[in-house]
């Protein structure tokens, strides 16, 4: 049945901050289909007797699913509490992804805020595995704090592999590392618009300076990618919960490309 | 060429094509309403329900999983059970109304099985306009198909049927012939199509919404509206319970709420210009028809009687 979800192990949990746990997810046992997914897609996430929320795929894999789950409200709270050996239901994937296939042969500017950083982890996940695909991958990651910085143990390799650039917004003044608004250093970066495509995911304020900020480097609309959050339920396109103007964010988005929806009517 | 059937042999002839099938007509209560007759003395063709007929296809609230705790397989799938239905007494806007449905319902990757049942076994036999039967009709501006197994026009003493489908062809094959051209539909009421790309922010749309409760009376009555929620609800127990599904309104605050209280559709004026721009522009975008069948339910239904027609008719041409 069309919102039928089915039993998903938990493999793995691990705590990214006081209120963040990346989970790993086998598919379900018996079940002959690899999974298949892509970045930037979502699984719509069950909690029986509570409800169901959407989350961002944030791995790449034929075999398990990472989600990076922040607990803001009833479903999110309730998955949280779950742990190694019990179930989460998921139905999906739904959604167009970023489309990695088209931008083979491209250089990559990953721009991310917050928790916005997780389905651009599925992107670098993606890249990881088809390195050869892509030219060079310039990464910016913000956060608020240091306390906050998600994927730690990633970050180390996309340290080495790509050209990372790792920032918070506020620190102590002993932080070694990098302090300043991720718009910033995508601006200080002095990054030009050759063979580029972007794609940004975090709140909406972010993505908005981070555009006029790439306008300024003289990007052009339809090289950027964005990511859209709107309340879901059905996650294909029947329940009217998520659309914008005639654009349905479950079906024909989360990801759009820019031009496409610059300006349109809420 | 149609077929004639005497208005004394009407019962009969629904009782013959609604064998093993329930039988969906206007039933005259404390107001008028499509229900399945007990009686067939209580169907009633004059005025048309200000309710429409969606809810035999996508119920207000339709329980779709009985979610069990205590087991293994904690959600189990609700078998969905349909007798086969005639509708008698339909209109061309809510025959129409499904024809929208259709596209959202049964036209994508993802289809409604519920739906699909729903219409695949009901008999839409009905009822031709004249003269329409309320002032808020307006579906002469709609472009309505003529879509129906079977279509009346009253007589007098009789019927002049004609058939709209193989299957309706099949109930009226008995009959006798009968030479006629079936008028069509004239309203008095008129829409005034317009690209309203070009008007979003006409004066207009404030003038008339400043009067909206948001109650989403209008969507509820609304014959191509259907955009619902999906909750859990648990028993007392807190182990059994269900997620079922049920009608919503795009004229609610919460209907774009998400996490961090945040609504993107925050005032009013924004929530009725998606429902209008959702209605003639996005869905003729997606599908390329208008998801409106003129048959004004929205207006008539409206305790301020808001009328979108109005604001469309008195967009400020020069402002374009
Ligand atoms: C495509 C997509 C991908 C996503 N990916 C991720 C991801 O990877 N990781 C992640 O952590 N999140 C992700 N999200 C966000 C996540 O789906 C939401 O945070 C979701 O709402 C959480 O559901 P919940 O039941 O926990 O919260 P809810 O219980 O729905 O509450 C969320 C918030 O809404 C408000 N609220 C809820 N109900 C009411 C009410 N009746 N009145 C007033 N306020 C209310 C509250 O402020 C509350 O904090 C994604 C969202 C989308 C659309
Ligand atoms: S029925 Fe009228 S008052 Fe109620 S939400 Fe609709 S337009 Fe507003
Ligand atoms: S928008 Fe109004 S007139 Fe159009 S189909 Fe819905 S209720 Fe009828
Ligand atoms: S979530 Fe239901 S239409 Fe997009």
């Amino acid at each position: 049945m069309l919102f039928s979800p089915k039993p998903f192990r938990i493999v793995k949990k691990e705590a990214q901050t006081t209120d963040i746990c990346l989970f790993k997810l086998e598919r379900p046992r018996g079940e002959k289909e690899k999974l298949c997914y892509d970045p930037g897609e979502f699984f719509q996430v069950s909690v029986p007797g509570v409800g169901e929320a959407p989350f961002s795929v944030c791995s790449c894999s034929h075999d398990f699913i990472e989600f990076n789950i922040r607990g803001v409200g009833s479903v999110s709270n309730k998955l949280l509490e779950l742990e190694p050996g019990s179930y989460m239901w998921l139905r999906g994937p739904y959604g167009n992804g970023y489309p990695m296939k088209d931008l083979i042969g491209n250089n990559l500017v990953i721009i991310g805020g917050g928790t916005g950083v997780a389905p651009l982890r599925g992107v670098l996940k993606y890249v990881e595995k088809h390195r050869a695909d892509y030219e060079k991958v310039h990464v910016f990651f913000g956060f608020k704090r240091p306390e906050e910085i998600l994927f730690k143990k990633d970050m180390e390799v996309w340290n080495r592999i790509f050209d990372l650039h790792l920032t918070v917004d506020k620190a102590p003044k002993d932080y070694k590392g990098r302090v300043g608004l991720v718009t910033k250093i995508v601006e200080e970066s002095g990054l030009n618009n050759k063979n580029k495509a972007v794609m940004i995911c975090g709140p909406p304020i972010m993505i908005k300076f981070t555009i006029m900020t790439l306008e300024k480097l003289g990007f052009n609309h339809d090289q950027i990618f964005v990511s859209f959050e709107r309340r879901m339920k059905c996650g294909v396109g029947m329940c009217g919960h998520c659309m914008i103007s005639g654009l349905y964010v479950c079906k024909d988005g989360p990801v759009f490309r820019y031009d496409k929806v610059k300006g349109v009517h809420e | 060429m149609g077929k004639v059937l005497e208005k004394k042999r009407l019962d009969a002839f629904l009782r013959r094509v609604s064998r093993g099938a329930d039988l969906i007509a206007p039933v005259k209560r404390d107001t008028l309403r499509f229900e399945v007759v007990r009686d067939y003395d209580d169907i009633c063709l004059e005025g048309r329900p200000l309710f429409p007929i969606k809810k035999f296809f996508s119920p207000a609230k339709q329980d779709l999983f009985t979610l069990n705790l205590t087991k293994k397989k904690l959600f189990k799938e609700d078998e969905i059970k349909l007798k086969p239905r005639v509708i008698f007494g339909g209109r061309l806007c809510d025959f129409n109304g499904l024809l929208r449905l259709d596209k959202l319902f049964l036209s994508g990757e993802y289809q409604d099985d519920y739906y699909r049942l729903a219409r695949e076994n009901t008999l839409l036999l009905g009822i031709n306009c004249d003269p329409p039967p309320s002032e808020y009709c307006f579906c002469e501006s709609m472009d309505l198909e003529r879509y129906y197994d079977l279509f009346f026009h009253d007589l007098g003493d009789k019927y002049y049927v004609e058939a709209g489908s193989a299957k309706g062809e099949a109930l009226i094959m008995e009959l006798e012939d009968y030479d006629f051209l079936i008028p069509p539909i004239r309203c008095e009421k008129k829409l005034d199509r317009k690209d309203l790309a070009k008007y979003y922010d006409d004066p207009a749309w404030e003038k008339e919404n400043e009067k909206c409760l948001s109650c989403g009376k209008c969507t509820a009555h609304c014959t191509t509206c259907l955009c619902f929620d999906m909750i859990d609800e648990l028993e007392p127990d807190m182990k059994r319970g269900k997620r079922y599904k049920e009608w919503d309104s795009c004229q609610f605050l919460n209907f774009t709420l998400v996490a961090g209280g945040f609504v993107f559709r925050k005032d009013r004026l924004t929530r009725f210009k998606h429902r209008i721009y959702h209605k003639l522009q996005y869905f003729r975008e997606n599908f390329g028809v208008d998801m409106c069948t003129g048959c004004g339910r929205c207006i008539e239904a409206c305790p301020r009687l808001i009328d979108f027609t109005e604001v469309i008719n008195k967009f400020d041409q020069s402002r374009v």
